[in-house]
């Protein structure tokens, strides 16, 4: 299944959520950053989590709300 | 607070203080005499900076009072010249471009003067420890080494003037 | 080309007053009926300052005053004065302390040890705050405020991108994302940080200080003291060593100042070595992430990257180090799409700014870390990988930067020659590469000045002699020799004709000073065109004389003035400039030059670059690691001393190799546990290694005579070699600054781990 982002519709070449995830850290512009705020996340929180911890936990979180979105 | 006197020989000139016994060498060097060659970089003993010549020997003036060396000989950097004409080292120093800021420069010499009398046919590894105490952050010791290999190796004997 | 002077051996020209104990420093100014300055400094890491009564210090025999921030204008000055909301540091703070070490107070007393003394007699009410010491830490929600209404405590963002970044990695066959922590390295200049300051009734300021621009610390006094800037005089005529950590104004500076100024007495305030290691600025923490994606063959397509820096508790001049480390991080390669965002955190830490490199050494060691791993995962040749992307001559970094001169792929060639000639090399020893390049000068004026960023003047006496007056910063690093040979060049006399004067703001023309690797560029150029000014001059009247056909032209060199077609008709240099004197009715000859960058892109107006290859041996059993050997070829486009050129090299490699795997300020709860030289390690004569360097002839138009930057480019590469030569000796890859022995031992046991699952 092709993962949509849920602010702009892009979907990544892959399709998969976690590089829907990359592409909604990668453009960081307000609409994208208001998505997070609206999921009850902090955009700045989640991006110093995924710079300064290795694992990709950050990704994986939002990864799992896209997935969500996608579905409703 | 009582003074002592102190007799000190300081580039082959003598010289009668009254000083507070718990002065350092490197404070009566520097302010006493003004002798402001000699520098100071820590308060550990570690850097070198302050380094003179003792009788011959290399001596960090840090560490040690300078009541400890009444009636001794100190020389410092302002003593490595003889009427105006630069020792073998100094002269190396400039033709190997062996200091940049030149704060540890005046240490680095009395260091290199005293390891050099006491060996002065070394490899460069022990050149390398000889002036191992002195620390410098500008050159990289390299351009140091190459001059004083140079003297040892009598590039800057008299008679090749 | 072959020059007369450029390039030539030339002693330093400060030399003699260096090696004979006659230079003297800031250090060691003294000046009669002058008092001795100490600072008391905050114990606590983030208070509120309630209270501070000096009285009892004030009854203390021989002290002469204390002052606080309340004796001061309380201006919030940075460096960055076009930019309100980054000039956010009272050096005596008026409300409360953001570190621990911060200046609360300071005396003035007959000696140091009564100035010592009545510290101890300063009572300071503190309440204290809860502090934040980690990035992490300080940007969540509910974290203390170490600023005012600064959110999250993020002081600063950058972006930097260019390509569509996205299409870039699904173009990509290889991604690759690793993390990395940088460490902070003390700059620890042999000479500490240091000002005499004297105030006379007339109401000028005379500050002595050991500084890398006079002109800056003129301006930001002007700024904190209300005093007129050309009412205040700044002198360094030698300076025990800068490195980035002195161009801002710091608390000697300005404490002794604020003391002179109320008792119109001069004023000696130096930095104990503690001092100078727990309140000054350092070089800036790290955080990155860097993810990197590549066609199979090698090309590289896509980089995304992203570095949360730990700003400690004032900007300095963390902004610009927050983006040159995301600009030089892509250097020196193309990158079909390239995104980097850059985030600043305040944390309750001594403040984070410049140190030679200025963020790039941060940048290369993650991105050449990663470059190796690639290499290794796609099995290609590490050079051939670097080669196949690097920057070319006239390349455009796309909207970014425009590289003129550009002799990479010369020094990957000669680096790679050199690997090869190594041959089969015994267990337990590795050589690491690093690539870099560097900007030559910013072209940044984010001081807001209204000079120009270098002037020159040049005057001719009589006897011939050259008065040099610049305003470009000697601090070791070679400047005055570099303009007097410049001008020597250019104006055709030898360098024993030519007298520098720097270091003076009195005396002076305004120069940026010594930072950013600008000075041979931009000081160069305005050297070179005031001597070309008195040349032109000069040779006015020498064609009266010669009155050559008007197609032939006359040139100087060595003392010669001739014609450049008959080289052997000419006339002896002093001849005419005795002459041209009596012609100008007997005032001298002046020239005049300046330079500032206009057009030159988003950076600098030119580029260095280089390649370094190190040698190490490892002991798998300890973790220790010695330098063998280190190689560079580089390209600083025409080298002008070349003696300073290979100091500059080895002095750069030492620095550099310290802060891969030697130098670190450990803290515990915001405290530098290591401040002094016997627990900060930094490289000693015995574990320096053997330097080689191979020149790469390139020819930079935008240069005086063609030359770029060496000497800031150089501290680049050093710390990503070693990794690398680490991961090349054992196939391991530590990711985190300083490469310590723990460090390499943990690497060892995961690997083992790993192997044998």
């Amino acid at each position: 299944m092709s993962i949509k982002c849920p602010v702009c519709g892009k979907v990544a070449k892959t399709g998969s959520a976690i590089d829907c995830a990359r592409h909604m850290f990668g453009t960081g512009d307000k609409p994208h950053r208001a998505w997070f705020e609206s999921q009850g996340l902090s955009y700045i929180d989640l991006l110093l989590s995924q710079t300064t911890e290795p694992g990709n936990k950050a990704y994986i979180t939002v990864a799992e709300l896209i997935e969500k979105a996608n579905k409703d | 607070m009582e003074k002592h006197l102190l007799r000190i020989t300081v580039n082959e000139q003598e010289y009668e203080l009254y000083i507070n016994p718990k002065a350092l060498l490197v404070e009566v060097i520097r302010d006493h005499l003004g002798f402001t060659g000699t520098k100071r970089g820590c308060e550990s003993v570690s850097c070198g900076a302050c380094t003179v010549m003792i009788d011959g020997m290399a001596v960090k003036s840090c560490s040690v009072l300078a009541m400890q060396v009444d009636g001794m000989n100190v020389t410092t950097s302002e003593g490595l010249e003889e009427k105006g004409q630069l020792h073998p080292i100094q002269k190396a120093f400039l033709d190997h471009g062996a200091y940049q800021c030149g704060f540890c420069t005046s240490g680095m010499l009395m260091s290199s003067k005293a390891f050099l009398d006491e060996n002065p046919n070394p490899t460069t590894h022990e050149i390398r420890e000889g002036i191992e105490g002195n620390l410098c952050r500008c050159t990289g010791y390299n351009s140091i080494v190459r001059a004083l290999d140079a003297v040892a190796k009598g590039n800057y004997r008299e008679d090749k003037a | 080309m072959k020059y007369n002077v450029i390039n030539t051996h030339v002693h330093n020209i400060d030399g003699i007053a260096k090696v004979t104990g006659r230079a003297t420093y800031t250090f060691d100014v003294k000046i009669p009926g002058m008092l001795y300055g100490k600072i008391l400094r905050s114990p606590h890491p983030h208070a509120r300052i309630v209270n501070i009564d000096s009285s009892k210090a004030m009854e203390l025999m021989g002290v002469k005053a204390v002052v606080t921030g309340k004796d001061t204008l309380g201006v919030k000055q940075g460096i960055w004065r076009r930019y309100s909301e980054l000039c956010d540091e009272q050096i005596l703070p008026l409300e409360k302390v953001r570190y621990i070490g911060e200046p609360v107070a300071a005396v003035a007393a007959v000696t140091e040890e009564i100035a010592e003394q009545a510290l101890d007699l300063i009572e300071v009410d503190y309440e204290v705050l809860p502090a934040v010491y980690e990035p992490m830490e300080a940007i969540k929600k509910g974290a203390p405020e170490v600023h005012e209404g600064v959110e999250r405590n993020i002081n600063v963002t950058r972006h930097i991108e260019w390509g569509d970044v996205e299409e870039a990695f699904e173009n990509s066959d290889y991604i690759r994302e690793d993390w990395f922590k940088c460490s902070g390295q003390a700059h620890m200049c042999m000479e500490t940080r240091c000002a005499v300051a004297s105030y006379t009734p007339e109401g000028k300021l005379t500050v002595w200080t050991s500084t890398q621009s006079p002109y800056y610390i003129q301006g930001l006094l002007s700024g904190v003291l209300g005093l007129r800037e050309s009412d205040i005089r700044v002198i360094a005529h030698y300076v025990g060593g800068g490195f980035g950590g002195k161009f801002e104004l710091d608390a000697a500076q300005f404490c002794s100042s604020v003391l002179s100024m109320k008792l119109s007495k001069p004023v000696k305030i130096v930095f104990s070595r503690e001092e100078d290691f727990i309140a000054t600025k350092r070089r800036t923490p790290m955080f990155y992430y860097v993810r990197t994606g590549v066609k199979k063959d090698g090309t590289f397509m896509a980089r995304e990257t992203r570095v949360f820096t730990d700003g400690g508790a004032y900007t300095g001049m963390g902004a610009t180090a927050l983006y040159l480390t995301g600009f030089f991080h892509s250097f020196p390669y193309k990158w079909a799409g390239y995104r980097y965002d850059g985030f600043r955190v305040y944390t309750n830490t001594l403040p984070s700014t410049s140190m030679r490199g200025f963020g790039a050494p941060q940048g290369m060691f993650c991105s050449e870390t990663q470059i190796d791993l690639i290499a290794r995962d796609l099995g290609i040749d590490r050079v051939e990988i670097r080669r196949k992307n690097a920057h070319t001559p006239n390349y455009e970094v796309p909207g970014q930067a425009t590289i003129a001169s550009c002799g990479l792929t010369e020094c990957l060639d000669k680096i790679e020659e050199w690997i090869k000639s190594r041959g089969d090399l015994p267990p337990n020893r590795g050589i690491g590469i690093s690539s870099y390049g560097f900007m030559s000068g910013g072209i940044f004026n984010w001081f807001d000045s209204p000079y120009s960023f270098s002037s020159a003047v040049v005057t001719i006496n009589y006897d011939g002699k050259v008065d040099l007056h610049v305003g470009c910063q000697e601090i070791g690093q070679g400047s005055n020799t570099t303009m007097a040979i410049i001008c020597a060049e250019e104006l055709g006399v030898r360098i024993e004709d030519i007298r520098v004067h720097s270091g003076d703001t009195a005396e002076c023309p305004p120069d940026l000073g010594a930072w950013g690797s600008r000075q041979t560029l931009m000081a160069g150029n305005a050297t070179k065109m005031a001597a070309a000014d008195a040349k032109r001059q000069l040779l006015e009247f020498a064609t009266a004389k010669i009155k050559p056909n008007i197609v032939y032209d006359l040139d100087i060199k060595d003392r010669w003035v001739h014609l450049v077609a008959r080289p052997e008709r000419g006339l002896d240099y002093f001849e005419v400039v005795k002459d041209a004197l009596r012609g100008k009715g007997g005032q001298r000859i002046v020239g005049r030059g300046f330079y500032t960058p206009h057009r030159k892109g988003m950076i600098s107006p030119a580029y260095s670059y280089g390649v370094q290859a190190l040698e190490i041996d490892v002991d798998p059993e300890t973790g220790k690691i010695k330098l063998v050997n280190c190689v560079t070829a580089h390209d600083c486009g025409q080298p002008i001393n070349p003696i300073g050129l290979h100091g500059q090299l080895e002095g750069a490699i030492s620095m550099a190799a310290g802060y891969g795997f030697l130098e670190d300020m450990p803290m515990e709860d915001g405290k530098i546990m290591n401040p002094n030289l016997v627990d900060y390690k930094i490289i000693r004569a015995t574990e320096m290694p053997e330097t080689e360097v191979f020149e790469i002839d390139t020819y930079e138009p935008e240069g005086p005579f063609g030359a770029k930057e060496a000497g800031e480019g150089l501290t680049n590469p050093t710390a990503a070699a070693l990794g690398n030569a680490l991961f090349d000796a054992l196939g391991i890859s530590v990711k985190q600054l300083p490469i310590t022995p723990e460090k390499v031992l943990n690497a060892l046991r995961e690997k083992k781990l790993e192997d044998n699952k």
